[in-house]
């Protein structure tokens, strides 16, 4: 088990970053808790903004004109819904080097309840079209994730859990996590590939890869249109249909970009289905109660492919 | 008014500033007279106040202008054509299909550093902006200029807060305080009383000066130094177009070619 969740392993990565970058400023919005690493090493460089999510967007903007490497992150909802039309103008249209590190994606506030789930933010930042959308697993991939943002100048949107912590699949040292990953090696006679995005999904397709010899697995860390199409052709090799496990609302989710672009693949989703969550509870509970998990993803993979035993 | 920034007295460079806003007038006119017309009411109210802060800055790199009230985009356009920062006539092309000139400020042009048209964005951005020349301790400022219909955007007042919590002092905020919007007065629709205790409130110095005094307007934009400064610019919607000054229903207007040149044979 790693030692850090993901949103813990941002703040420290930055933090190392920051020594030998003098532009990464680091910006809060009254979530980064207390005694922040950042804050701690870099007083000067370090903003807590307040509760302003769409000022603070603005702000990063003209940080980010100014020559800075602004990375602001406040959780999911406040980041892609609140302050949306900020990211389209900054990050979308005008193309601003600004980081969104967005914690508390999908429904892992649990049982904070709606006003803290997203599940639409992939779909909100996918329309504002030259965002760099990552959606690491685990600690080590998220540290890789914010070093490439660091070291880029295209605007990214980070999109983090709440507080989980998983060891992400094993990566080549030098590999970019804009590089497709297949879990373990590729099997010719898959009848379908599992594609899994964000840290819950991956984790539940990484065990249906180990339990059933009849799937592949590829993880995809980033999920922005660009990317997805230097994955295509990888895709479409590893099986004829593919099913798409993604922490989001099915309309505007990663499903729905990989049908248009594969259109002779067939393109199925495992998402969090139409119901908005009404009760408290882990975040595996939320989603359980969205028909999300792995019953619910093992019926669904019987129900494409036969029973389960065929696989 | 209660007016804090006397006027210089009339010099040469007062003159040619002075002729500047004629013929920026006279470019807004035009551009209302294209087939999509323009916000010219605002654009006329505002353009002494763009004149004024280009002259005293379009030479300093580290200092941004942001036109926040972007539907002023005529104004805007008019303003960089007479600094040669736009070297095109934006009346020859406003609002055509080949055209940069767009009516909301077009980032792709030069001197336009950001998207501005919905309200209160350009107001984060100017802040931003000048919090990285604190940062990078140059003399820097951030400019916005935004409308007072505008002040109903709460992310003006959201920037108004961090600015003052940040102590983003070389940040200066222009109101153009015509006293119009879409729709009307600013008097019927959502007031704005007691503007100067507010922005006093939220830890702003406030001067107010006539927004058509380039001298005044040239006095007041220098940083506080101490606290993040607002301008009051009390300005008269279509200044300088008797047929609509102080009109409320002149914010946007398409006029003929005839009226075009009426008014600008009539600009004072």
């Amino acid at each position: 088990m790693s030692s850090l969740a993901a949103r813990e392993a941002y703040k420290d990565e930055l933090t190392k970053l920051a020594a030998d970058n003098a532009n990464i400023i680091c910006l809060e919005a009254d979530l980064g808790g207390k005694e922040h690493p950042f804050q701690q090493s870099y007083p000067d460089r370090f903003f807590n903004l307040g509760i302003a999510e769409l000022a603070s967007v603005g702000i990063a903007a003209g940080l980010s004109k100014a020559g800075f490497v602004p990375f602001f992150s406040t959780f999911a909802s406040f980041a892609a819904l609140r302050a949306a039309e900020g990211v389209k103008l900054a990050l979308g249209y005008m193309g601003e080097n600004i980081k969104i590190v967005a914690a508390y994606g999908g429904v892992s506030g649990g049982w904070f309840g709606t006003t803290h789930h997203c599940l639409e933010d992939i779909a909100v930042i996918q329309t504002f079209q030259n965002i760099r959308i990552a959606c690491p697993h685990g600690e080590a991939e998220t540290r890789r994730v914010v070093q490439e943002a660091a070291a880029s100048n295209e605007p990214y949107y980070i999109r983090l859990s709440r507080n989980d912590k998983f060891d992400s699949l094993a990566r080549d040292g030098s590999g970019s996590c804009r590089e497709l990953l297949f879990e373990g090696a590729v099997r010719s006679d898959a009848l379908l590939c599992l594609v899994s995005i964000g840290e819950q999904a991956t984790e539940i397709c990484s065990q249906i890869y180990k339990e059933n010899e009849r799937v592949n697995h590829a993880h995809l860390c980033y999920v922005d249109r660009d990317s997805l199409k230097r994955y295509k052709a990888e895709l479409q090799a590893a099986a004829g249909t593919l099913l798409v496990v993604e922490e989001h609302r099915a309309s505007g989710g990663t499903a729905s970009s990989l049908a248009l672009l594969l259109p002779e693949s067939r393109v199925y989703s495992h998402d969090c289905g139409e119901a908005w969550p009404i009760y408290g509870g882990s975040h595996a509970d939320v989603l359980h109660y969205l028909g999300f998990g792995y019953e619910a993803l093992t019926r669904q993979i019987a129900e494409l492919g036969g029973d389960t035993d065929d696989f | 008014m209660d007016t804090l920034v006397q006027s210089p007295s009339h010099s040469a460079e007062l003159e040619e500033l002075l002729a500047k806003a004629q013929a920026a007038r006279s470019s807004i006119i035009d551009m209302a007279a294209r087939e999509t017309g323009c916000h010219i009411g605002g654009s006329l109210s505002v353009i002494d106040l763009l004149i004024g802060a280009y002259a005293k800055y379009h030479h300093d790199a580290d200092t941004a202008i942001v036109l926040s009230k972007g539907h002023s985009a005529a104004s805007l356009y008019a303003a960089l054509y007479q600094y040669g920062i736009l070297s095109d006539d934006p009346a020859a092309s406003y609002g055509g299909a080949d055209s940069l000139f767009t009516g909301h400020p077009n980032p792709k042009l030069p001197g336009i550093p950001f998207a501005t048209g919905s309200l209160g964005h350009g107001v984060a951005y100017a802040a931003g902006w000048a919090l990285g020349q604190k940062l990078r301790r140059t003399s820097g400022v951030g400019i916005a200029i935004g409308g007072d219909g505008e002040l109903q955007e709460g992310l003006c007042w959201e920037t108004a807060q961090l600015v003052q919590a940040k102590d983003i002092t070389n940040f200066i905020y222009v109101v153009d305080c015509n006293g119009g919007q879409n729709d009307g007065l600013l008097a019927d629709i959502s007031p704005l009383p007691n503007l100067r205790e507010r922005f006093e409130a939220f830890g702003f110095r406030v001067k107010e000066i006539d927004g058509h005094d380039l001298g005044q307007i040239i006095a007041a934009l220098e940083p506080d130094g101490e606290k993040p400064l607002a301008i009051l610019a009390h300005t008269v919607k279509g200044k300088g177009v008797a047929a609509i000054e102080g009109n409320p229903h002149a914010h946007y207007a398409k006029i003929s070619e005839k009226i075009a040149l009426k008014w600008k044979r009539g600009l004072q």
